[in-house]
């Protein structure tokens, strides 16, 4: 008994050992539409990479997202994203397989799972890349795009022109090793 | 010795286990924001703050009294007062701004400071905050026989406490001590009061009808001369980074001053249209570029 015990313990502390946490995350939305081309930015992306269970999971508070004009941020949270009542936009997935890392090599990736934000939780797939630094640590680049209307994001008429319905999420984050 | 490694072993779970980082807010405590729509609500300033480095610009009209009906289309014929603003953030707390307004084509300069802001935990009920500032009418009554007026004589000022609070997501309610002061109130002057100081109390009320337009109020009771109060109604609604702002309101006033010392109409054949565009724009760099 005492031997199985101590035969999980050392298992999961081998999985710690697997487990890659973000050291910076940044996240940028971009909206393109026909009057007006704006970014939003935040530099608060959270997460972790557990290559050896195969989960990942992203989060950012978005009330940290800055599109540069403050009325705008305040619009963005007030009536389109209600941050008071939903902050966070958050993905947890897994990769679809777990890639082989090279030291210095660009690895394409890709992750399914379910993207939440505005209280909508929906399956998707995200393509991304995958580096492993001369530091040890995990370099992600990644970028998918969200139709607002798929999370009850409406866009009224007036505003068409200002704000896209397609927005690309382009997401960078450094993980480094979790000892 | 089997409870300690039983101990050690649930301790190191929960984190290898969790599929999820606890979500955590980045600030815990944030300001409630846009109590009103936009620094001005019909013709007040209102707590909203800007950010630094950001110019708000305002375009704001009335027009002539309702009361000439469809064949002056309710005003519109009779030549609109109109103000243009433009206010900047020095700090996310000061702004400076400069208006000019066609009627007595006066000039001026202001400032709104913003004390405190109402908190979403409650640590602070409500938002406080100040302004004033000072003008100059710049006609040149060219028409008089007489010397038109000195500069001095010219210069009015103003000052205001504005206190605001959002009861719910929906109602928001402003009041604001305020007082003009003109040096020298001329009878050429398109003011209706004779005093040099006026002191009044402005009420602000937005009620969000839908998620991005809201019913707007105001009435100004004169608390120290007997000139006709202001009351307006109107119709806020934000469009991207539009807010447009439409309303009925018994002066043609725009600015603080002249909204005090400038008589007021009856409510109904004496309600002009007024139209306010606000817009912001954002200068200089954004802060977290990488």
């Amino acid at each position: 008994m005492k031997r199985l015990i101590l035969f999980f313990f050392f298992i999961t502390n081998v999985s710690i050992a697997q487990i890659f946490q973000t050291e910076s995350g940044y996240v940028i939305f971009l909206s393109k539409a026909p009057l007006s081309e704006f970014n939003g930015e935040s530099n608060k992306l959270n997460g972790f990479i557990n290559v050896s269970k195969n989960v990942l999971d992203f989060y950012v508070d978005l009330n940290t997202v800055d599109t540069g004009i403050g009325l705008r941020d305040k619009h963005m949270r007030d009536n389109y994203l209600e941050t008071d009542k939903f902050p966070f936009a958050e993905f947890t997935g897994k990769m679809r397989s777990i890639p082989t890392l090279v030291s210095g090599e660009k690895t394409p990736v890709s992750a399914v799972g379910k993207f939440k934000i505005h209280g909508v939780e929906r399956e998707i797939e995200v393509k991304g890349t995958l580096l492993k630094n001369p530091k040890g640590e995990l370099e992600l680049d990644a970028i998918f795009e969200v139709l607002l209307s798929d999370y009850k994001i409406p866009i009224p008429t007036l505003v068409f022109y200002e704000l896209a319905e397609k927005q690309t999420v382009t997401i960078k984050a450094t993980l480094k090793s979790k000892n | 010795m089997n409870r300690i490694i039983l101990l050690i072993l649930f301790a190191s779970l929960p984190f290898s286990l969790s599929a999820q980082l606890q979500r955590k807010l980045v600030n815990e405590n944030q300001p409630v924001e846009l109590i009103f729509h936009a620094p001005r609500h019909i013709n007040l300033l209102t707590v909203e703050p800007l950010t630094k480095k950001s110019l708000h610009y305002a375009i704001m009209h009335t027009f002539g009294t309702l009361d000439g009906g469809i064949e002056n289309l309710f005003g519109i014929d009779n030549g609109a007062n109109i103000q243009f603003s433009f206010e900047y953030g020095l700090t996310d707390k000061l702004s400076i701004g400069a208006s000019r307004t066609s009627q007595d084509k006066l000039y001026n300069i202001y400032g709104r400071y913003h004390i405190f802001q109402q908190m979403q935990n409650g640590s602070k009920q409500f938002s406080l905050s100040v302004a004033g500032g000072g003008g100059v009418n710049s006609s040149k009554y060219s028409f008089l026989n007489d010397a038109a007026p000195d500069f001095k004589d010219r210069v009015s000022f103003f000052g205001q406490v504005m206190i605001a609070r959002k009861f719910t997501p929906k109602i928001s309610f402003q009041l604001t001590p305020m007082f003009g002061y003109f040096i020298n109130p001329q009878q050429i002057y398109q003011i209706q009061g004779t005093e040099n100081l006026y002191l009044a109390l402005g009420f602000s009320g937005k009620i969000k009808v839908t998620d991005r337009s809201s019913l707007t109020l105001q009435y100004i009771p004169n608390l120290h001369n007997d000139l006709r109060n202001n009351v307006g109604i109107g119709w806020d609604i934000e469009a991207g980074g539009h807010v447009f702002q439409m309303y009925f309101v018994t002066s043609p006033a725009l600015n603080e001053q002249y909204l005090l010392a400038g008589g007021n109409g009856t409510i109904g054949d004496g309600f002009r249209l007024g139209f306010n565009v606000n817009r912001i724009f954002a200068t200089g760099q954004r802060k977290n570029k990488k």
